[in-house]
């Protein structure tokens, strides 16, 4: 009796396991797009209500963790100009450089700690990589309503050979349309960052937020990006993500 | 009519798409608590305006440029009102083109042709293979890189990327003036009648050739360069009654073979960078230079630390201004911490293996709004007068700015 409760225990938990897999992997598979370019326009706000704003825009070819990515700030005016291109490897922590036109030269990006903040705001660079369904594993933990929509609640780990800053995540999957609603980032101590997804539209077909609303728990500080001229599925050129078009175009 | 006002919204709206512009206004003052031998200033004031506008012409086709207006307190900056293209004077002109050239693109051929920056290498503090990159060195511990006309030619086949350039006229470093205080006399020669006798600028061109390829596990270059010496040697004649002591720069032949890489580890980000260095008219050093670096990310901090070596094989040079040289056979590193978005914190330092010289410089930087950026910061130089960050032991100053970015 005991051997079939045990059984029943491990059957449960692998289709529990399956069904969120399935859940994260239909996301993934509706919002995939070969291409992608928007015009980010991002506020910070720190725990004493000051305000600062940066504007930038954005390209990426490539999805699902296997791609590479352009940011060229365009705003304020100090960092017109700086560009950082990235390229995502699917089994190893990105390459990344920055170009900064004040000293006209690439750099390598040092990325051992993706934990670090994106230039001042509360979104690490980890937070603005492509997550890749495979480098996670899942566990479904039920059903809640967010904001008045029924959501999945899932909980994602990363698998050993993911190196991540967080211990695991719990992720809110709209049931409507399979977006992302909210992802709760925990490290050792606890929760440390909350992002938020809203005024969810259809671009060309595919369900995207386009608002993100990242709220830093430990400093109490909340960065919100407005996703603005959103499309997806571009012609955009291999050599667009070039260190000679990082030089080129900046 | 109607179709003329519609063509001419449409073309408006297409320069405006295509056309852009950045710049900023900056002013600064240096304060130097102690007075120089030759030099008894203590404030020295600097303004400058520069616009780097950008057009694209046609989606293979952009023009850069960047125009620079200055003025100073202390004659650093010429006092004629012409516009410089050339930026060979011994003072920084006070209008000039400091940028000017044609970026084509065609599949993997980038072809940048006119005035412009030309970098080398990989390390981020010392960087030997860097030789199309003249400075402004006026004052030595603050400079700024100065362009070159030359032809480049980029040519770029999957993780390969090879580089051609060919400069036909040189442009030189410009070295600190004879009358201030980043030139350190000693008490005997500044008595006497000093006379500088400019520059002889070398005619002919420069060339190089660059080949870089990354993998997997980081990315590396080796370089060719035949040219110039872009720091300057100088002719000393000793003086008579009827000729005082006089001086002339000059800048040797120069030929290098560098090669860099990068590499990011689990812990660190190694960098290295090194080159030798002949002198085919025999006139100058023939020497090694290295550099190795680790670099890091933690949260809001970032490290940069490493070693600069060389090792001289043939010694020629009598008398040379050699900053790059100067910041060998030391430990160089630097730090920086973000503490939010609008402010930051940073230090640099160099510090000699044998403690001859020291310079440690730390720098507040905090913006306002959108436009506007304070800075301040304080700069402590240590050490021997024989050494070369040493002699500039008087020169530890205090430096604020204010800049409006548009």
């Amino acid at each position: 009796m005991n051997r079939l409760a045990w059984l029943w225990i491990g059957w449960a938990a692998a289709v529990q396991a399956q069904d969120a897999r399935q859940i994260m992997e239909e996301c993934q598979r509706r919002s995939r797009a070969n291409s992608q370019r928007y015009e980010g326009s991002l506020k910070v706000i720190d725990a004493r209500g000051r305000t600062s704003e940066k504007r930038w825009r954005y390209e990426r070819l490539g999805s699902a963790g296997n791609s590479k990515a352009v940011i060229r700030f365009t705003a304020p005016a100090e960092v017109k100009g700086v560009a950082l291109l990235v390229h995502n490897h699917p089994d190893r922590v990105s390459d990344q450089w920055m170009w900064r036109p004040a000293i006209a030269r690439d750099q390598r990006v040092a990325v051992q700690d993706r934990g670090t903040r994106f230039f001042g705001t509360d979104f690490t660079f980890e937070d603005l990589e492509e997550r890749d369904v495979d480098q996670y594993e899942y566990r479904l933990l039920g059903s809640e309503t967010l904001e008045g929509e029924e959501c999945w609640k899932i909980e994602s780990r990363p698998k050993r050979s993911k190196s991540s800053q967080y211990t695991h995540s719990h992720v809110w999957v709209r049931k409507r349309n399979y977006t992302f609603a909210q992802i709760e980032n925990f490290k050792r101590q606890g929760l440390v960052r909350r992002l938020r997804y809203r005024d969810m539209a259809l671009v060309q077909g595919i369900w995207t937020a386009r608002t993100l609303e990242m709220h830093d728990l430990e400093r109490n500080s909340r960065t919100i990006l407005y996703l603005e001229k959103l499309e997806y599925n571009v012609a955009l050129s291999e050599d667009r993500f070039t260190l000679q078009a990082l030089r080129r175009e900046s | 009519m109607k179709a003329f006002v519609l063509a001419g919204a449409a073309a408006a709206a297409c320069w405006a798409q295509s056309f852009m512009y950045r710049g900023f206004l900056d002013t600064r003052v240096f304060l130097y608590p102690e007075t120089a031998v030759n030099d008894s200033g203590r404030a020295v004031g600097e303004a400058l305006l520069r616009w780097e506008p950008a057009w694209r012409a046609a989606p293979w086709l952009r023009w850069n440029a960047s125009l620079d207006v200055r003025f100073d307190t202390h004659r650093q900056v010429e006092r004629e009102a012409r516009l410089d293209w050339g930026d060979r004077g011994l003072r920084r002109p006070a209008v000039s083109v400091r940028r000017l050239s044609a970026v084509m693109n065609r599949g993997p051929l980038t072809l940048e042709v006119g005035k412009q920056f030309i970098r080398w290498g990989k390390a981020d503090i010392l960087n030997p293979t860097d030789r199309f990159a003249p400075r402004d060195f006026l004052s030595v511990v603050t400079n700024d890189f100065l362009a070159v006309p030359a032809a480049r030619a980029t040519m770029e086949f999957g993780r390969d990327t090879f580089d051609l350039v060919w400069q036909p006229r040189f442009t030189p470093s410009r070295a600190p003036l004879l009358s201030q205080r980043w030139t350190v006399l000693p008490e005997a020669v500044n008595a006497l009648a000093l006379r500088d006798a400019g520059a002889r600028h070398p005619g002919g061109s420069q060339f190089g050739g660059r080949w870089n390829h990354f993998w997997r596990g980081g990315e590396f270059s080796v370089s060719y360069f035949d040219g110039r010496n872009h720091l300057p040697q100088f002719d000393i004649w000793t003086g008579s009654q009827l000729l005082p002591v006089g001086f002339q720069r000059y800048f040797p032949r120069l030929r290098q073979y560098g090669a860099d890489a990068a590499a990011p580890l689990r812990w660190f980000t190694v960098k290295a960078e090194a080159a030798y260095f002949t002198a085919p008219d025999q006139q100058a050093d023939s020497f090694f230079q290295g550099v190795i670096q680790l670099e890091r990310q933690s949260g809001e901090w970032n490290f940069v630390g490493g070693y600069a070596g060389e090792r001289t094989t043939a010694r020629r040079s009598r008398v040379q201004f050699a900053p790059d040289r100067g910041l060998t056979k030391a430990f160089l590193g630097r730090a920086g911490y973000t503490i939010d978005v609008n402010r930051s914190f940073a230090v640099e330092f160099a510090v000699r293996r044998n403690g001859d010289g020291a310079w440690v410089r730390t720098e507040y930087s905090q913006a306002f709004g959108q436009h506007w950026r304070a800075t301040g910061g304080f700069t402590w130089i240590a050490g021997n007068a024989g050494d070369f960050l040493g002699q500039y032991r008087r020169n530890s100053h205090i430096s604020l700015g204010l800049r409006y970015s548009f």
